[in-house]
């Protein structure tokens, strides 16, 4: 089991916004997270990263909470956030040489990898660049570059389409696929359905805080009695439109 | 409704400034400033006394008031504004009228400072007449530059280059009205050209996103002045690429690329590529060496050069606070400690070599008493420990 969440309840302050809150992931599989604005997925992404302390309940990744040992807990994850997060005062190739000091990749290695995913991303002629002064869909594919580059065992990816183009969507997910099928896990959380349908293995849906429905698309549909409905059909009913709240 | 706006937001203004201004002028710095004003004085007066009437003591005059001529220009707007004020637009002159006014006060303070001095120094030699008449003209160019630099400012001109122009031209018109008084009415007449031309190249009604853009960047140059004696949380970070010092910033290679030397390889970078640190510290070296030559004294020279270095070890700091409430720190896999290590290393490293200037400095003016530089590295080195453990510790106590 890559990541395991148990009951977990937590927030910003002392009035939670996520409570009892149960899911893993196993090794080699897509999950999608989904649910309206402000239904607490950042802030269950931001628990798993130990950027939150929980109320209550317990997280573990790789079997280990981050109690343990926040290093060993943190190298088995690679972060992606829905907004680029970058340094204005570092050129594309210092960000890539960060984030392999930071995951102690050697030089060599990290040279090796980064080659790959900038010619993926079609980046390669802008390594000595600022990132800042990209486009925010070029800079999300800085913030992939960095992510991918680590090789962790679970990546969590806030809204991973957003922002960039066709083509950089299809890199990002052939590169998502390509990593799923070397046994490496992700969580990622999204509003476009329909790609999640085809790429996700299994979903948990969350709303206002709670995790109403988890399980493959087959399992949602036969537990809501929806035999072919979409995920997009399954999600409306599930969530009531989102009229409740309203 | 425009006037009352803008009311507020002056009264935001001032606040901000009365809240800043308490750090800026502790009982350390004004007493600093009490001894250094006073030092400066005497030493003018006395050198008064002794000199001869000489072109260069108007070409000083002359350029100490012309580079404090222009004044301030602050709208006080804010990027909504150029949303929600657009349709009210016709109907606000008397908010930029109010913020003309606070403009014009707002800067006073230091041509009435280079006023002084430069009259001071034109009583050798100059008579009556050509000292009001310089002092006339004064008045009359702070005025004058200030409406051309509203309406450059609201136009497509270069707003570094209408300021380089107008120095040149306040420059050159005070040392001939020096000469002859005569020559205030040629260079009024210069000036209203000026004055005529930047108003015809300006935009016609407000240039919303140039005024607000510009107003923005004084708020943050204001902010700039203020991180110099203490920590603004929300200044905008600026940085410049400078490709030309690439080769001289460390590369870590083998052992010590990894985790522990990672931030120091940040530090370097995040210094050099600063928009204004390198550029600050270099100004504060050669104004203090300045200083230091005018007043020639020993003491003295001793009390400027730990104050040089206590102050720019304090600038330094926000580098450290900058980067340990970033995400990256608390996401990636490294203990937050090398954070503080690394910083130890650079900012001893940087300590140094600033201490080992002022040091050269106080060596080229008293070298009778070399033995003294020792004094400068070791304040350095105990100065930079104990405001970085304050920084620490005040890390530590937000963090939890």
């Amino acid at each position: 089991m890559v990541l395991q969440i148990n009951q977990l309840t937590g927030g910003y302050s002392k009035t939670p916004v996520i409570r009892d809150i149960s899911f893993n992931i196993e090794a080699g599989e897509i999950v999608g997270l989904i649910g309206l604005n402000g239904a607490g997925k950042s802030t269950t992404i931001k628990h798993i990263l130990g950027l939150l302390r929980p109320h209550s309940g317990e997280i573990r990744v790789g079997g280990m909470t981050a109690e343990m040992d926040i290093e060993a807990y943190r190298r088995q994850l690679a972060y992606i956030p829905e907004s680029p997060v970058l340094y204005e005062e570092l050129t594309l190739r210092e960000h890539i040489q960060m984030t392999a000091m930071a995951y102690g990749i050697d030089e060599a290695t990290a040279l090796e990898r980064s080659e790959r995913l900038l010619e993926i991303f079609r980046l390669e002629t802008k390594v000595d660049m600022f990132p800042t002064h990209f486009s925010k869909g070029m800079k999300q594919k800085v913030m992939l570059i960095c992510a991918f580059l680590s090789h962790p065992d679970l990546y969590i990816i806030d809204e991973p389409f957003l922002g960039l183009d066709p083509l950089g969507i299809e890199s990002l997910i052939n590169l998502m696929v390509e990593e799923k099928h070397k046994g490496r896990s992700i969580l990622m959380s999204t509003h476009i359905l329909a790609t999640a349908e085809r790429y996700c293995d299994r979903f948990a849906i969350i709303d206002d805080g709670r995790l109403i429905a988890f399980g493959s698309l087959d399992a949602l549909r036969s537990e809501f009695n929806m035999p072919g409905a979409t995920l997009d059909e399954v999600y409306l009913r599930i969530t009531g439109g989102g009229i409740q709240n309203v | 409704m425009s006037d009352q706006l803008f009311r507020s937001r002056l009264n935001e203004d001032i606040a901000r400034r009365s809240y800043y201004g308490k750090f800026i002028f502790n009982s350390h710095f004004l007493i600093f400033l009490t001894i250094t004003a006073g030092f400066f004085l005497y030493s003018l007066l006395s050198l008064l006394e002794t000199l001869e009437p000489t072109l260069w003591l108007d070409v000083i005059a002359a350029f100490l008031v012309s580079i404090l001529l222009i004044p301030a220009y602050r709208t006080l707007l804010k990027e909504a504004d150029g949303v929600f004020l657009l349709p009210y637009e016709a109907k606000f002159g008397k908010y930029l009228s109010a913020a003309d006014r606070y403009s014009l006060t707002l800067g006073i303070i230091k041509p009435l400072i280079g006023g002084t001095i430069a009259v001071l120094l034109l009583t050798v030699g100059h008579g009556l007449v050509e000292i009001i008449t310089f002092i006339a003209g004064a008045i009359i160019f702070y005025v004058m530059n200030f409406h051309i630099k509203k309406a450059v400012v609201n136009s497509r001109l270069s707003t570094p280059w209408m300021m380089a122009g107008l120095i040149g031209l306040s420059f050159i018109s005070l040392m001939l009205i020096v000469q002859s008084p005569f020559w205030l009415l040629p260079a009024v007449a210069v000036y209203w050209v000026a004055l005529v031309y930047a108003r015809r190249t300006s935009h016609p009604r407000l240039d919303w996103n140039a005024m607000i853009d510009y107003e923005a960047s004084q708020l943050n140059s204001y902010y700039r002045n203020v991180a110099l004696f203490t920590n603004v949380s929300h200044i905008d970070k600026q940085f410049k690429r400078r490709r030309y010092l690439d080769p001289f910033l460390w590369q870590p290679k083998g052992r010590a690329f990894s985790k522990e030397k990672m931030y120091e390889y940040l530090f370097y970078r995040t210094f050099a590529r600063s928009h204004d640190l390198p550029m600050i510290i270099l100004r504060l070296i050669l104004l203090f060496g300045i200083v230091m030559v005018w007043i020639g004294n020993l003491y003295f020279s001793i009390i400027i050069v730990l104050f040089g270095i206590y102050i720019i070890v304090l600038q330094m700091s926000q580098i450290y606070t900058a980067q340990a409430y970033l995400l990256w720190p608390k996401v990636w896999p490294v203990d937050r400690g090398f954070i503080q290590k690394s910083y130890v290393d650079y900012s001893h490293k940087l300590v140094l070599v600033i201490s080992v200037l002022f040091s050269l400095i106080f060596l080229g003016i008293h070298y009778e008493y070399f033995f003294l530089v020792i004094l400068f590295p070791l304040w350095g080195y105990f100065i930079n420990r104990s405001l970085s453990r304050t920084v620490y510790r005040k890390e530590k106590e937000l963090s939890d």
